[in-house]
């Protein structure tokens, strides 16, 4: 019995995916294409504007071997921020609004990135740098062309995992005043009623699971080929924490 | 429709109206707000966020626990129940929290809001332990079974300590995790910081108590964080240099 | 051994949790409002010196639900506190959600009565599509509505709340607005925030959409975020609620609606018939006594109370009922 109310509601689930997440016999509503694009973009802001800001600092500080309790320390306050308390604080500060939002991304997305970047460059191979140096490259040749490659799967990591945090947070910005993500289905269950809102899960859990492959992808382009382990491309959900 | 006569007697609340001026100009932050409130609204909120924390943390843990312990000893356990945990894991919260409201027993209760939070728990908890429980040096296992002991044993007095880094790795996340998912639960059972913060949002954004229990909530993690930290020093003093 | 003692440890903090959490999950059953505990409880004595035992005495426990904002909470203390006060076991479940929501929790038993608006009742859980020819035929309406289903409606208060369309003063100024029928010429360019609710509602965007022509871009926003959002400018008009206390401030004018889009919205609890039944008579006129209390300047000065100097709602409510003599 139980089962056929799960199925039926997994049912109308996908019906709602299937016409785009439109009420029947309303109009004017937006799309769930639009909705999920809409949280990809800003989730896709967040995460770039951390990216810039983030890992340039941890390979810096990991090159030179300097500040490990900031950088491994923040990693830990970053996974103890609760969202909700981080957007409420943003909106009695900055208001409502896409920039409070795209800020508490910032702030919950930046850590990790550092903290990964920072172990990644700091945990090569000390031998292999001074050899780099002795053969005469420049510091920056050094990063470029010995540490980065070596420390690609643990940036990733850190990347992979602020990502998946910052797609999941962007749906609770809806209670704290942002429309213009899916999680704007999931505040209204009144209007789109549970089969609608279990239809926005499922296209979130989709969405992360896409730019998480996506991620992978980058990930083993851009790894020299005789760095490639299996293990460290394939994709992990379970380094993020849930949000939202 | 009931009309009076003469009006109802309509008090002062409160007392005089220049008592709430700071509340009134919604600045930063409200002393007589905080002090007034304090054992009404935000402390309450502080002692069900924290019981419905430990209350999730704790039936999470056993879970997690029998699971990963039949996973050690059955090793084509781990698939399935990385699949349901980490599909668990994926749904945002509150609609984890909407899905769960109609089941018969559930409701509109604190134990809606638990089944979730402990699902969401279900994961980590169970990665880390396997994992822990996995690395343990085939040596170590080996010698303790030269010692004598019954696998029984072996893992009470041997793989277990050994894997509570890993452990207490897990448990750390998964309570930070809690924590922050317990503030969204209180659309569903009105318990824990979440109402507060929510409440001030919808009262124009009233910066006092935005302010005052967000902050609470990142000290509740925070604190979490490092008693954790602190019980895994204490639980492995062989790993102190 | 060593590692005894780490088991030992191990286990003395498995416990410790595990008894915690038997401790505190019994106090976890009654829920109350945001904030109850300092006023909330009056001396429930169960029995008064001249006239014996209190008729709340010895009744089943009821539980009163109330929707997710302001004046709701305000009204589900009220009533919460002045049964209590007379003897009843009176749980209060507060900020349920929004009207459908509420509604399904009474109708799954979750609770046994809620303070709901007759119009909003009739429109958005009725389905009722057309607009009543007045107060009275709204009550009438929704009480037919809500007996099919085992519900009853108590008196009414003499108070009403209706949504309305509120602009800035500068803005109705500037495109010369009065009525709502004025927006039109504004087409989609203007926004307008409410809940996320109020765009699939009769009593909402589709019935102003279908009997005054507008067509606005629709912002979704939380209850009581709107007046922020519009003094921010990001949206030109919102659904106000015609008690809310910042429109006392006088820097927002509400844009009328001849059409009466929003019904008429009277206070009206919502009861399970069952319940009146097994609570006896003095429920009932306890609850309307509350009800008669609530004019028009009372329901406005503990919104302002609560939503401009940030009381609580508990507080707020027993203080007027003490005023009122429903409460020591």
């Amino acid at each position: 019995m139980h089962g056929l109310v799960i199925g039926s509601l997994l049912g109308d689930a996908l019906s709602f995916i299937g016409r785009n997440g439109q009420i029947p016999g309303q109009s004017g509503f937006p799309t769930l294409v639009y909705l999920t694009l809409n949280t990809l973009k800003i989730a896709a802001i967040g995460i770039g504007i951390s990216l810039v800001l983030a890992i340039p600092l941890g390979v810096w500080l990991g090159h030179i071997h300097r500040g490990s309790f900031i950088a491994i320390n923040l990693g830990n306050i970053w996974r103890s921020l609760p969202s909700l308390a981080v957007l409420a604080i943003g909106v009695a500060f900055l208001g409502i609004g896409l920039d409070n939002v795209e800020l508490a991304l910032i702030v919950l997305a930046v850590p990790p990135m550092i903290t990964n970047s920072y172990v990644g460059i700091d945990g090569v191979d000390r031998d292999v740098v001074d050899a780099a140096r002795g053969m005469g490259m420049t510091e920056g040749e050094i990063v470029a062309r010995v540490e980065l490659p070596l420390a690609i799967p643990l940036i990733f990591a850190g990347i992979r995992t602020s990502s998946l945090f910052v797609i999941s947070t962007t749906t609770i910005a809806a209670l704290t005043g942002y429309s213009g993500s899916l999680g704007d289905i999931i505040n209204n269950e009144t209007s789109y009623h549970l089969y609608g809102v279990l239809g926005a899960a499922i296209c979130i859990a989709a969405l992360a699971l896409v730019v998480d492959f996506a991620l992978a992808a980058i990930q083993r382009l851009i790894t020299p080929k005789g760095l490639i382990v299996a293990a460290d491309v394939a994709p992990t959900l379970e380094l993020a924490p849930a949000v939202g | 429709m009931i009309t009076l006569v003469a009006g109802p007697n309509i008090p002062n609340f409160g007392g005089a109206p220049s008592s709430f001026a700071c509340e009134r100009a919604n600045r930063l932050f409200c002393t007589h707000w905080f002090t007034q409130n304090w054992g009404s609204v935000l402390w309450p909120a502080l002692r069900q966020h924290v019981v419905l924390t430990l209350i999730a943390i704790a039936f999470g843990f056993a879970i997690s626990t029998a699971l990963a312990l039949l996973a050690y000893r059955k090793r084509w356990l781990e698939r399935p129940v990385v699949i349901v945990t980490s599909i668990l894991y994926t749904i945002p919260s509150l609609a984890l929290f909407e899905i769960l409201e109609p089941v018969p027993g559930l409701g509109l209760s604190a134990t809606t809001a638990e089944v979730a939070l402990v699902s969401y728990t279900l994961l980590i908890l169970f990665r880390n332990t396997l994992t822990g429980l996995r690395e343990v040096p085939d040596e170590v296992r080996d010698a303790a079974r030269g010692m004598g002991m019954s696998p029984t044993e072996s893992l009470l007095r041997v793989e277990l300590p050994l894997a509570v880094p890993a452990i207490i790795a897990g448990l750390r996340i998964a309570t930070v995790t809690v924590i922050s998912l317990a503030t969204v639960a209180s659309l569903i059972d009105n318990e824990g910081l979440g109402v507060p913060i929510l409440n001030a949002i919808s009262n124009d954004v009233f910066k006092t108590e935005l302010i005052s229990a967000g902050a609470l909530a990142v000290l509740l993690a925070l604190i979490a964080d490092g008693l954790l930290v602190g019980l895994q020093r204490l639980l492995t003093p062989w790993a102190r240099a | 051994m060593h590692r005894s003692h780490v088991y030992r440890a191990l286990g003395a903090a498995v416990l410790t949790v595990a008894l915690a959490a038997c401790g505190s999950s019994s106090s976890s059953s009654s829920k109350s409002a945001p904030a109850t505990t300092t006023a909330a409880a009056p001396a429930a004595t169960t029995t008064t010196a001249s006239t014996g035992p209190l008729p709340g005495v010895g009744k089943p426990p009821v539980t009163i639900g109330d929707k997710n904002f302001t004046e709701e909470y305000i009204l589900g203390d009220l009533y919460t506190q002045a049964l209590l006060a007379q003897g009843y076991k009176v749980t209060l479940k507060a900020n349920i959600g929004t009207t459908e929501i509420t509604y399904k929790a009474l109708q799954s038993g979750q609770i046994d009565m809620y303070p709901e608006y007759d119009g909003t009742l009739l429109s958005a859980v009725g389905g009722y599509e057309k607009v009543p020819s007045s107060a009275a035929q709204t009550y009438t309406l929704t009480q037919a509505f809500v007996k099919k289903h085992g519900f009853e409606l108590l008196n009414p208060t003499p108070f009403y709340d209706t949504d309305a369309l509120a602009v800035t003063k500068q803005f109705a100024t500037a495109h010369h607005l009065v009525t709502i029928s004025d927006l039109k010429k504004l087409g989609h360019s203007l926004t307008l925030g409410a809940a996320p609710e109020f765009a699939t509602r009769f009593n909402g965007l589709i019935g102003l959409k279908k009997l005054y022509g507008i067509n606005p871009t629709f912002k979704p926003l939380a209850i009581g975020i709107t007046y922020k959002a519009i003094d921010d400018g990001e949206v030109d008009t919102f659904d106000a609620f015609s008690t809310d206390a910042q429109l006392t401030t006088g820097k927002y004018i509400l844009l009328t609606d001849p059409k009466h889009v929003f019904g008429y919205q009277y206070v009206t609890p919502v009861v399970k018939q069952s319940v009146v039944a097994a609570e006896g008579p003095a429920f009932t006129s306890t609850i309307n006594k509350v009800s008669a209390l609530l004019t028009l300047p009372a329901i406005q000065k503990m919104n302002a109370a609560v939503a401009l100097d940030q009381q609580s709602p508990a507080t707020v409510a027993a203080e007027f009922l003490k005023a009122n003599g429903l409460v020591k």
